[in-house]
């Protein structure tokens, strides 16, 4: 049963008090709920199909003249396409592999990192989404791709970028924004070249994006706490440091921005707990006070942002935004890592037969799922408003189509169907498993520590780091697809947004490790 | 008449390269024919690393037809700052591209780095003016709210930059109370980059503030923004929301009192007649109260996430059950 049963679909008051927003809002919410699911949830499709159809059409055929405007961003079409692949269940043949592996070279920028086409200057968002289409397509071994990945040159390109307030530029001369700053880590973390001096400074700089609201804006002032504020002059950036000065978020709180600054934070929760004194110890010199952010604010603004009934609840980006299919992703997907950082995610004990029951098992369904935000409406958003007729997903009706959308709608679906929550057994095997020496002969950074504890320390930030990313996990029997089996999609890292055994192979790769298989759904203990 | 740099005897000089050589290039784009001429000579000159006057058109041509090609951007901003241009010049040129392409970052980002270079306040006056333009046809764009915040912040002038911005802001949320943006620059001019000249007495922008908030709520209180902003302000100020019970407290009810019952009070404005009751935030705001209230209290906060859980808030059921759990298991 859908949530027509709950929902009466009431607008969103107006409280007689029209605005352009209010009057936005009512012609939205009309159109989408003319989508509203008809009785019968089976008749709910997920036509995988034509979705297939429509990103092969783009892979073989190309993409049309008005992807001009995606001219500097061209290993993200590859990732969107490539990844709504293996969302959807499709395989790619060896040569189109191939193409892709030498098409995506042919962006590696020689002084480091990838660009947004050839010839383009190096940019930390193509430089993710570059590598991420490796980890689809590519493979040990000559010819596999990952072999000439330079990643001595990322990491100093990456180091290039470094800001004096810990962020980063997202290239030469470009702006500072918590996007590049996810894309950096994200490929840092895949590719093992995780260093104290890079990650210097990043939390206490995310802490300062997030707004009033509780989600994050896109960056943040630096020019009174940090006397180079302009990144055009050459400054010491040791020059001068003011604590007490404001460093206020540049922004309001955004969908796109949220859930990169809080996969950002998940991801340095290890280095955090290495390099920061622990909650309630004395700051000192060598382990400065922990940067915090006001995790319970950013549940709450994550949740407020899904819509109303009327709206299929389909997320939005912002307050008093309209819904759009790609934040199902961006902020649907975040709150899952809201829920990791607030420590309420535990793989539980999969519900008994009784209660697995389809229909009438929805209430002891719904009393097992920890989920906080509505994961059967988002569903029904992207099954109902998201699809487009002739083939790919879009933010809504009736707009066309686009390779962007068709992912991130399909990330979101995966996000809604399958609950993928760090697992302690798993992290548990991955460092009992752990060899350390390969870890270290394979970081590729060129970054020396001076002495032994410094060592220990960086073995303990690949070791961690490494080890909680590859502990996300299905949680057995907690997977919901609206609409049945039929339109189930394949689970994807909330954090990386890949599959688990893409993530999986090239992590294990770039870090000289064997990992232990994954235990299988049944036995897990 | 070909457009095309191929055909320009005065580009003669410049080797044009193709994009990929060699490669079989997996998912291509159908460029026009303008463009991927501009782009080849583009990476002709990238090549051999010329800067010049001929070089700003050739760039210009790109950002008009990809506004998102940052490398033509990057390069564009190289040149006029080796060949010395007139960057007031550039500024005004670039004014049609940023009305046409608002949507794009690369348009912000490089007016920054000319207001950067420019290092003037009367140009970030200018600018100032100039975004409240764009503002009137995207009265939400992102990035020229964040570009007018780091405006702000960069040129730090209280007389000349800060002091009409707040007054902007309200302009705008008289216009649409519901303008997130507005209210979050608001914020961003109150409370977090500092103390506004005029704002010593942080007493008195509290009152004002809280004011201002109540006001608007009291006129259409099924608004999150202004919520948020409320929240924001007390969380900020480490205020309880205690001491707002009586003002939020007929937004929870069902119905305005009829006229005749209720006593006009300036600090705690009531709902207005059309207002749609009861409203969820205020519920909310409710309960976080009684939250905070602890004890006896926790229960009237579960009654209240109960009803927001089965009937007044159905969508954020998992979240509303996640604080009667997260509040009983702290009590």
């Amino acid at each position: 049963m859908s949530t027509a049963v709950h929902a009466v679909y009431s607008p969103t008051p107006a409280d007689g008090y029209i605005t352009e927003t209010s009057a936005l809002q009512a012609t939205t919410e009309n159109l989408i709920k003319s989508h509203v699911p008809p009785a019968g949830e089976s008749q709910v499709e997920l036509h995988k199909r034509c979705h297939f159809e429509f990103l092969v059409r783009n892979l073989r055929q190309g993409f049309p003249e008005r992807y001009t405007s995606q001219d500097a961003s061209q290993p993200w079409l590859i990732y969107w396409t490539l990844h709504g692949f293996s969302i959807l269940g499709a395989g790619l043949d060896d040569l189109t592999k191939k193409r892709t592996i030498d098409t995506l070279l042919a962006l590696q920028h020689p002084d480091g990192g990838f660009a947004g086409g050839p010839g383009q200057a190096a940019h930390l968002l193509p430089t993710y989404a570059s590598i991420c289409a490796f980890a689809i397509v590519g493979r040990p071994g000559s010819g596999g791709g990952w072999e000439a990945i330079d990643r001595k040159k990322i990491y100093d390109f990456f180091m290039s970028l470094k800001q004096p307030d810990g962020s980063f530029l997202v290239s030469h001369h470009g702006e500072v924004d918590v996007r590049g700053i996810y894309c950096l880590l994200a490929v840092a973390t895949l590719l093992n070249i995780l260093t104290p001096e890079l990650l210097s400074g990043v939390p206490d700089f995310l802490a300062t994006c997030q707004t009033y609201e509780g989600g994050f804006g896109n960056a943040s002032f630096p020019g009174w706490a940090f006397e180079a504020d302009d990144p055009e002059s050459q400054k010491d950036p040791a020059a001068s440091f003011d604590p007490t000065a404001p460093r206020p978020p540049l922004g309001e709180a955004h969908g796109g921005y949220t859930f990169c600054a809080t996969a950002s934070w998940v991801i340095l929760q290890s280095y955090i707990d290495l390099y920061y004194a622990r909650p309630g110890e004395m700051p000192s010199a060598s382990l400065p006070r922990r940067p915090q952010i006001n995790t319970r604010g950013l549940l709450r603004w994550c949740v407020q942002m899904q819509g109303l009934p009327i709206e299929l609840g389909g997320f939005r980006g912002r307050t008093n935004k309209l819904v759009d299919g790609c934040y199902s992703w961006w902020t649907g997907g975040c709150v899952v890592l809201v829920e990791t950082l607030l420590g309420v995610t535990t793989h539980h004990e999969p519900p008994t037969e009784e209660n697995a029951g389809e229909e009438d098992g929805h209430k002891a369904w719904d009393d097992v799922d920890d989920s906080l935000f509505n994961r059967r409406a988002l569903q029904e958003y992207i099954l109902c408003a998201g699809q487009h007729p002739a083939g790919g997903l879009r933010d809504k009706p009736p707009k066309p189509a686009d390779a962007y959308h068709t992912l991130y709608c399909a990330a979101g679906l995966s996000a809604a169907q399958h609950r993928v929550i760090p697992s302690e057994p798993r992290r548990k095997a991955v460092i009992s498993a752990w060899d350390a020496d390969q870890a270290r002969a394979h970081d590729n950074t060129g970054f020396v520590t001076t002495s032994d504890v410094d060592r220990e320390k960086l073995d303990a930030l690949r070791r961690e780091t490494c080890a909680h990313v590859l502990s996300w996990s299905e949680e057995e029997g907690t997977a919901l697809y609206v609409g049945g089996a039929a339109n189930r999609v394949n689970a994807t890292h909330p954090l990386l947004n890949l599959t688990v055994t893409h993530s999986d192979s090239m992590m294990a790769y770039f870090y000289g490790q064997t990992l232990p298989a994954r235990i299988p759904a049944r036995s897990r203990t | 008449m070909s457009e095309l740099f191929a055909d320009d005897p005065e580009w003669a000089d410049v080797v044009p390269i193709r994009q990929y050589e060699n490669v079989n290039p997996i998912a291509p784009i159908f460029y026009s024919e303008e463009y991927k001429d501009a782009t080849d000579y583009f990476r002709g000159i990238i090549k051999t690393g010329e800067m010049s006057p001929r070089v700003l058109k050739l760039t210009e041509k790109i950002i008009r037809m990809n506004p998102a090609h940052y490398t033509a951007w990057q390069h564009r901003y190289k040149t006029l700052i080796a060949i010395k241009a007139d960057l007031e010049e550039e500024l005004r040129l670039m004014d049609v591209i940023a009305t046409q392409f608002m949507k794009t970052y690369q348009v912000w980002h490089h007016r920054r780095l000319l207001l950067t270079a420019i290092n003037s306040v009367d140009v970030a006056v200018l600018e100032l003016d100039f975004l409240r333009d764009v503002l009137k046809l995207d009265t939400k764009n992102y990035h020229t709210w964040s570009y007018r915040q780091w405006i702000l912040a960069h040129f730090n002038n209280e007389t000349r930059l800060w002091a009409r911005e707040r007054a902007y802001a309200e302009q705008l949320l008289d216009a649409d109370v519901r303008n997130n943006s507005a209210w979050h620059h608001r914020f961003f001019v109150v409370f977090s980059s500092g103390v506004r000249l005029g704002d010593e007495d942080r007493e008195q922008v509290l009152r004002r503030e809280l004011s201002y908030a109540k006001e608007k709520i009291a006129l259409a209180p099924n608004n999150l923004s202004v919520w948020n902003y409320l929240r924001g302000v007390l969380e900020f100020t480490d205020t309880p929301f205690e001491t707002l019970t009586s003002f939020v407290e007929p937004y929870t009810a069902s119905r305005r009192l009829a006229s005749g019952e209720e006593v006009l009070d300036l600090d705690n404005p009531l709902p207005s007649e059309k207002a749609e009751l009861p409203c969820v935030a205020a519920l909310e705001f409710m309960a976080d109260i009684y939250e905070k209230r602890a004890g006896d209290a926790i229960a009237k906060a579960v009654e209240i996430w109960r009803s927001l859980a089965d009937e007044r808030d159905v969508m954020r059921k998992k979240y509303w059950e996640y604080r009667i759990r997260d509040a009983l298991q702290k009590a």
